[in-house]
């Protein structure tokens, strides 16, 4: 099985290459400039407020020292029933 | 609380963040209850028709005395019902919902994206009915009938892709989150690949690989990548926390989308197309090691710390089981695609045990948890019953893990059995069958669990569950922004 | 990422870099595989026979390729005397290779089993032939009628056992019954890997699928 693994790993290598040259291209061009921004878009300040039953005391006092007083969760926020 | 004060308004400059989501929810509404509607009838549809099909496998004998009774047309109906049925309808209702909340704007082109869904739904129709009858194009997840079913999914499909791309064309968000490019992606691969299935001019091998180009990204382009889009929302979503590492949610989707697209050949190791196609498509099902890692880092490590939310929420409980079978199966994919492995499981029960963890325990589990948390929000009620919740996701949890556990084992045994060519081929059939009953016996329990969710949603669209004057996760917390309250109770 | 059009270009360009060298470039190589003189094209019946398969399904448990006999047992099983390769389907529209063997492989069964009369019972009821099978029965594909109305022309299947028509009746094919096990067994590629001039694999006289 010899050569059929090489011809694999070789394959292979030549598409991680051209990958890895892609994404090289799109970071010199900026694409990945501010990533932390980005992925706390989906979250507004009613998500960071709200007040979780499962968080520990440290992570919920961490929460409200970072973002304010916390919120009650509406009935059935977490996609539940009441 | 001082009975003079009066509430906040919602809408008001003290509360932009709610106002956007409002709009975007309200915007979104009719069309994301009707693909959701259609979803689940077809979710029971197909069920029943995979419930059949199961029991035939066992049963030779019941139901054969009409054409569209047999099984080659029931399991074509339930494959079909099932991937462009359920899990796309309940797809395009996630897709609905979260590119207006995720670009802050209200959908556009509610109209058309309605057009659409019902479109589509004809043409499943006509193409379901027309594989009963036995007009089949021949060719596995594209058997309906490609000039009087297909071209109503493309033009529907075609429609709803046209409202989220305007919808985000009007954005008014700073960012694409990586949602946005899953959904986005998704919506422009499947027209495509579709198509070149479809195509009617290809001969022998090339229709062959053809066949598995598509088939296998419409698994990997469409099913996968709206299901990862929803998953990358809802966890940190519910989390409050956004993803461990959006770096890595970056290299997760070029990569995604650069290797799984080339993965197709691995459906025919062994089989009679040039060796250079499918060497190529087992070195990407192994480079697909990365963007599966980079998923499997970001979605579960967010969850670190946090796991008792599990307790708490539905959705989660949904989506994160259903992102940790991603990370499964796609590690079990890479696993058969290697020469060694496919020469024992080719063939055999195991791939379709493979499939059901890929399209039910991934797939179907993130669109359960992503309805579970989208349809309070446009209903304005919560979910009339934590009970029903419960059993569903207790069923439904039970019956895959039955079925896939039960076809895998006798996949491997039947894979054993006809590598060894002295074991006669009624052996590699005997010992499937202890299988395909337990298959069947998992299939009821999912059928129940089904019916469960069905009857939910029904009561909670119906409006069985105390309606609210305020909008609930739109409610904005008057207390907190009055001043004289200072000191009040949270 | 703020820019939408880099990212629709950019996801066109990987599924377009995919159809490329999945659809397009082994395209163009196919159009060279020769077409081998002892293969025929399927005659009208045939055909017909065909279209009656794939219209019920039979290749979500039947395949039709057979495999290296370096890499598995496919021809040490019998279903072949040597591994298929792309010449052996040169007129099969759409493919109909499969993925499945819960049933065995047939791309060589007219080899294995040329009997028309078998084929036929074997699919008004496997049963009659194999007690062990799990594949369901036809019954639709055949007609049960008085023994006096059998019309000229028209092929009896004598069918023993449990599954016998009542008395005085026998089972007749229909012609999608006759034209499917007509296809069946003109299911066969025995003959050696067609040679043609110039560099490949199957000049070589290797299948398609050794590696070198």
């Amino acid at each position: 099985m010899f050569p059929s693994s090489l011809a694999v790993v070789l394959t292979g290598l030549l598409m991680g290459g051209v990958a890895l040259a892609a994404f090289y291209w799109a970071w010199r061009r900026g694409c990945f400039r501010d990533l932390e921004a980005q992925s706390r878009i989906i979250l507004d300040d009613r998500d960071y407020r709200l007040h979780r039953p499962w968080e520990s005391p440290e992570q919920r006092l961490d929460r409200e020292l970072h973002y304010g007083t916390l919120e009650p969760p509406g009935p059935g926020e977490w996609g539940g029933a009441a | 609380m001082s009975t003079s004060t009066r509430p906040t308004p919602v809408g008001s400059l003290d509360r932009p963040d709610v106002d956007v989501r409002l709009r975007a929810d309200l915007s979104s509404r009719g069309p994301v209850l009707l693909a959701f509607g259609s979803a689940i009838v077809w979710l029971l549809v197909g069920t029943v028709f995979g419930d059949v099909a199961s029991f035939k496998l066992h049963l030779p004998d019941w139901l054969v005395q009409q054409g569209w009774l047999t099984f080659g047309r029931l399991r074509t109906v339930h494959l079909n019902t099932m991937i462009y049925g359920w899990a796309s309808l309940a797809m395009v209702g996630v897709s609905l919902w979260i590119i207006p909340r995720l670009v802050h704007t209200e959908l556009r082109y509610g109209g058309l994206a309605r057009t659409g869904i019902w479109l589509w739904n004809v043409g499943l129709v006509i193409g379901n009915l027309g594989v009963l009858a036995g007009y089949n194009d021949g060719l596995e997840w594209l058997e309906m009938h490609r000039y009087f079913a297909d071209p109503w999914l493309v033009v529907g499909g075609g429609m709803v892709g046209i409202a989220l791309l305007v919808t985000l064309a009007a954005r008014e968000a700073d960012h694409l989150y990586v949602s946005v490019w899953y959904v986005m992606a998704a919506y422009l691969w499947f027209p495509i690949i579709f198509a070149v299935g479809n195509w009617p001019t290809f001969t022998g091998v090339e229709s062959g690989a053809t066949n598995w180009f598509y088939a296998h990204n419409a698994l990997g382009l469409w099913l996968t990548a709206v299901s990862l889009g929803a998953a990358y929302y809802f966890i940190p979503k519910v989390l409050g926390r956004p993803v461990y590492s959006y770096q890595l949610s970056l290299l997760g989707f070029w990569t995604l989308a650069f290797f799984y697209a080339l993965n197709g050949m691995h459906h025919l190791v062994g089989g009679p197309i040039p060796e250079w196609m499918i060497t190529t498509s087992i070195a990407a099902s192994a480079l697909m090691l990365i963007p599966v890692l980079a998923t499997a880092v970001n979605l579960h490590v967010t969850m670190v710390g946090r796991f008792g939310a599990l307790r708490y929420s539905p959705t989660l409980r949904f989506v994160v089981l259903g992102a940790i079978s991603y990370t499964a199966v796609s590690l079990q994919g890479m696993l058969t695609a290697l020469r060694e492995v496919n020469r024992i499981t080719h063939f055999t029960q195991w791939t379709i045990a493979h499939s059901h963890v890929g399209v039910y325990a991934f797939v179907t589990f993130v669109m359960f948890g992503s309805m579970y948390y989208i349809l309070p929000r446009l209903v304005r009620r919560e979910w009339p019953s934590a009970l029903l919740i419960q059993w569903h996701f207790w069923l439904v949890l039970t019956g895959i893990a039955l079925y896939v556990i039960a076809l895998t084992v006798v996949g491997v045994r039947q894979g054993l059995a006809m590598l060894d060519p002295q074991v006669p081929f009624q052996r590699s059939v005997e010992v499937t069958i202890p299988g395909l009953v337990a298959r069947s016996v998992a299939g009821l329990v999912l059928t129940a669990g089904h019916l469960v969710f069905v009857w939910h949603y029904w009561l909670m669209v119906r409006g069985r569950a105390p309606a609210r004057e305020t909008l609930v996760f739109h409610e904005a917390r008057p207390i907190l922004y009055e001043p004289e309250a200072e000191g009040a109770l949270r | 990422m703020t820019r939408i059009w880099l990212l629709l270009l950019g996801a066109l360009a990987t599924v377009g870099f995919a159809f490329i060298v999945l659809v397009a470039v082994p395209g163009v190589m196919l159009q060279d595989v020769p077409r081998p003189a002892e293969l025929k094209p399927y005659t009208p019946e045939q055909a017909r026979g065909r279209a009656v398969y794939i219209a019920n399904g039979c290749i979500y448990c039947h395949s039709q390729q057979v495999r290296d006999p370096a890499f598995t047992t496919d021809v040490q099983r019998g279903w072949g005397n040597r591994a298929t390769v792309p010449a052996d389907y040169v007129y099969d529209r759409p493919n109909l290779l499969g993925t499945m063997r819960t049933g065995p492989d047939l791309i060589n069964v007219g080899q294995r089993l040329p009997d028309v009369g078998w084929q036929l019972l074997h699919l008004y009821n496997p049963r009659t032939v194999a007690p062990w099978s799990i594949m369901p029965a036809y019954p639709y594909l055949f007609a049960v009628r008085d023994s006096a109305a059998v019309r000229p022309g028209e092929r009896v299947v004598t069918v023993p056992g449990e599954h016998a028509p009542p008395p005085g009746r026998v089972v007749v094919a229909t012609p999608d019954a006759l034209a499917l096990a007509e296809y069946l067994i003109s299911l066969k590629r025995d003959y050696p890997v067609p040679q043609r001039g110039g560099t490949g694999d199957a000049a070589n006289g290797r299948s398609a699928h050794t590696m070198p």
